[in-house]
């Protein structure tokens, strides 16, 4: 199949993967109990009033009449205005949604930096102490509840040692240079939790991929050729291993950005995550609505580049 | 090879591009100078962002104690529930359907316009006018219009007599500078988000710097009267948002807070009394948390059912366990103590007497099982994100359980809640109310016929009658009277089962004092007095 029509086709797949993730979004929504009205009106508000609330926000009208218009709305790229907040949803997001990037990304960059490595090193000793070190590691990070290793976290680095701050995303009376050196001091303790609920993933399915690639018979050819252990581990068997560890880190993207939900609460990290848990509990539906179709493409792009990657990666995926 | 090495690395340029762009980015330096000597910020925790910078509007705590310290209500409230002066000097009544209020003739908007009359009168009509969802509306349900007589006098025309009005507006209705608000076609969609040139207000500081998700920077208004020296004493407050509590202590325990605007959980306070460099202040409540069982049950309607349910709560354990001593009996009466004037302590607690509970049952009709337990079972609802209802609905379901009445939990998170609420989907409700600081006004929603929250469906023509009397009842000596009959009633009727009402306590640093305590989680020590008061210990 020729590249350009490959492309295109997971561009087709991007483009109703996100269709589908709106339209349940919508429904989803709209079964939950109560309304946006009673979520936000205070105990002495007459019946009247919550209806007039109601008809304020459009949802009065018919389902199907409210989905059409939303449909409508988005292919104007307005994401409407937010019930609770009388501001453009986008407003609302783009305040948020940069924090949540710098902070996803940050994880993935450490997560995959620390755990290829771990897992190498582990299938290259295998059933040696370090290996057996690592797995417990992995196993461990896997159990992990972000708010328990987040409030730790803060309670040794932030309170005892006082080497890191305690919450937030910058210092308010930073600017310049300074500005920049506290982005990165406050986004330390976020990240590394978030490392290490993600990291025993990525080192065991390392570990397993790279020691069935050892076991291959180009390995054992490339031995018997006399290369050495060191070019056969890096440049032969690692290159076929990480094709899984490739699918897992756009798999994983998801479940970073529903971890950035509990971590952004704990780190008091202005992110998206906190804006979902705040729109919910208002139910406001425009600001959530933009949130999950924010975060629908974010995803869906992630996995799009990442089927892209492996199509270079792995020639057999543009032919099947 | 390379080709395809080329290809890649304009991806990974692509995706650097595209992050880049959405990456934070610093805020440009602030063009005023440093602040003079002397002149210190004061920081404040708090869990939650503002959702909207409109007062009239605004729902959450972090709105209220934001839009507080800008926009002045008419009247404060003091440790009994007595309303204190603000910006009204004198309040009454002309006649029973007229009151009216004089407010100072000193204060100033931040842009230097006059704080009138004009003002108070045009902001109560648009809220009548305009319906936003916040408390005030609420109040305004004999309100009929607002006319500013003069620059200093108000004169409220009102549609059916009504004794309370005057002063629960003057409570809960901030005041909003009409050369600002009536550019938006209505108060009830009007963010006030400071894009139109930043805030106008009239409080002792101004919100000039807003980061989202992090952080509210309020300045100081030089000229502020209400405050000792005329000055507010910080030059800046600063709330930033912790959405989780235990973040929030650390942060104080560190010193990156110098004070938290919520009320600690029960469980919290002694271990911040005890920990070094944190005071930790003790705030009257002036709200109560209840039960209410829906007659709407025909097993609930039943009286002797209703008392057997309120003689199977362990109520001494409840306040000593859950709520850690922090916690006065109301003498199961909506008129709690904090209400001094109103408070009558002839009425007392239901006692816990499970023998006595089920005396009560078999009194009803019901026939205990062999284990003995009676064939009732109950459906109680309450919110899991209220943490101390969520821990004693469980100590009251054990002891109804010793009287034989089985008594079935359902926490739902808070939307599914307020829906059961709202239709009437339970057989008895747990929950509180922050302020409960009018009896008439808290006897009309929660007793009467169609009152938004008479959540027992009661519709008792006795207590109908003295609610409605202590409504147009002006003689305050008369009218506590008529409040404490309508109490025993609900008292005796089980009506309501009023269980205590909670003492708060608030942290902060012990290198800031002079903070004034209010009544409340609303006001308590980040009332506009209390901030504008508060200075580092020297």
């Amino acid at each position: 199949m020729p590249r350009s029509s490959f492309i295109l086709r997971r561009l087709g797949r991007a483009v109703f993967t996100i269709w589908f993730a709106v339209t349940v979004t919508f429904l989803l929504l709209r079964l939950l109990p109560g309304d946006p009205a009673l979520a936000v009106a205070s105990p002495n508000m007459t019946d009247d009033a919550r209806a007039a609330l109601l008809t304020q926000y459009g949802l009065d009208k018919p389902l199907i009449v409210q989905y059409g218009l939303y449909l409508i709305q988005l292919v104007q790229g307005n994401f409407g205005v937010s019930f609770t907040q009388s501001i453009p949803v986008m407003d609302v997001l783009l305040q948020r949604l940069p924090w949540t990037l710098l902070l996803t990304v940050s994880a993935l960059v450490l997560t995959t930096a620390i755990g290829i490595p771990l897992g190498v090193l582990a299938a290259s000793k295998r059933g040696g102490f370090l290996d057996k070190l690592v797995q417990v590691i992995g196993v461990t990070g896997q159990s992990i509840f972000v708010p328990s290793i987040g409030v730790l976290l803060l309670f040794v680095f932030g309170l005892t040692l006082r080497w890191l701050p305690i919450g937030g995303a910058y210092d308010t009376d930073a600017y310049g240079a300074a500005w920049y050196g506290s982005v990165a001091s406050h986004l330390i303790l976020p990240a590394v939790s978030l490392m290490l609920i993600q990291l025993g993933s990525y080192v065991l399915t390392m570990r397993s991929t790279l020691i069935d690639a050892l076991g291959e018979d180009y390995v054992t050819l490339a031995k018997a050729n006399g290369l050495p252990y060191r070019r056969i581990l890096w440049k032969h068997a690692l290159r076929n291993a990480l094709l899984p560890t490739t699918t897992l880190i756009g798999l994983q993207l998801g479940f970073l950005v529903g971890g950035a939900v509990l971590t952004e609460t704990v780190f008091a990290y202005p992110g998206i995550g906190r804006g979902i848990y705040e729109a919910v509990t208002q139910l406001d539906f425009p600001v959530l609505q933009g949130a999950f179709l924010l975060l629908a493409i974010t995803v869906v792009l992630a996995n799009m580049l990442t089927d892209i990657v492996y199509g270079f990666l792995d020639p057999r995926v543009k032919t099947s | 090879m390379r080709k395809r090495s080329l290809v890649i690395a304009t991806l990974a340029a692509s995706v650097a591009l595209t992050l880049s762009a959405c990456a934070p980015s610093a805020p440009p330096e602030a063009s005023s100078s440093a602040a003079a000597a002397g002149n210190d910020t004061l920081t404040i925790a708090t869990t939650t962002d503002v959702v909207n910078y409109n007062p009239l509007i605004g729902n959450s705590r972090s709105d209220y104690w934001i839009t507080n310290l800008m926009y002045p209500h008419l009247m404060s409230i003091d440790d009994t529930g007595k309303k204190t002066p603000e910006l009204a000097t004198e309040w009454g009544y002309v006649d029973d359907t007229t009151g009216y209020y004089v407010i100072r003739d000193d204060m100033k908007w931040s842009d230097g316009e006059p704080v009138t009359a004009e003002d108070v009168a045009w902001t109560m009509n648009a809220v009548k006018k305009d319906a936003p969802s916040g408390t005030f509306y609420g109040q305004l349900a004999n309100f009929d219009s607002a006319t500013a007589v003069s620059d200093t006098r108000v004169e409220v025309k009102l549609s059916k007599p009504d004794s309370s009005i005057i002063e629960e507006i003057g409570f809960w209705g901030n005041v909003v500078p009409k050369h600002v608000f009536e550019k938006a076609a209505s108060v009830a969609e009007f963010p006030n988000d400071g894009s139109d040139g930043g805030w106008v207000g009239a409080g002792p500081f101004t919100l000039t710097k807003v980061q989202v998700g992090q952080s509210y920077e309020l300045d100081r208004v030089e000229d502020y009267p209400l405050v000792d020296g005329g000055t507010p004493i910080p030059a800046k407050v600063v709330y930033r948002v912790f959405p989780d509590v235990n973040t929030e202590i650390l942060a104080l325990q560190s010193g990156e807070v110098d004070a938290i605007a919520n009320a600690l959980p029960p469980a919290q306070v002694d271990q911040l009394k005890n920990s070094p460099g944190i005071t930790v202040e003790e705030v009257t409540g002036l709200g109560y948390a209840h039960m209410t069982y829906n007659m709407q049950n025909p097993d609930l309607a039943k009286l002797e059912v209703r008392q057997a349910l309120a003689h199977a709560v362990d109520y001494d354990a409840i306040r000593t366990v859950v709520l850690q001593d922090q916690a006065v009996s109301t003498g199961s009466s909506p008129l709690m103590p904090v209400l001094s004037d109103y408070y009558d302590d002839s009425l007392t607690e239901y006692e816990f007497d499970t023998d006595k509970a089920r005396e009560l049952m078999e009194k009803a009709g019901y026939t205990a099982d062999a284990n003995g337990n009676f064939p009732v079972s109950f459906r109680l609802i309450y919110s899991l994100q209220d943490s101390v209802t969520s821990q004693w609905a469980q100590l009251v379901k054990d002891s109804a359980a010793e009287a034989g009445i089985t008594i079935e939990l359902q926490g739902t998170e808070r939307n599914t809640y307020l829906a059961q609420t709202n239709k009437g989907d339970f057989d008895i409700y747990a929950g509180n109310f922050a302020i409960m600081d009018d009896p008439v006004t808290n006897f009309t929603l929660a007793y009467l016929p169609g009152g938004a929250i008479n959540y027992t469906y009661v519709d008792d023509p006795q207590l109908n009658d003295l609610i409605a009397q202590g409504a147009v009842t002006s003689d305050q000596d008369e009218k506590i009277d008529i409040m404490r009959q309508a109490a025993k009633i609900v008292h005796d009727n089980v009506y309501d089962n009023i269980m205590y009402t909670q003492n708060l306590f608030f942290a902060h640093s012990d290198k800031w004092d002079g903070f004034i305590t209010q009544p409340s989680e609303l006001l308590s020590i980040v009332n506009p007095e209390s901030l504008a008061s508060a200075h580092k210990v020297q």
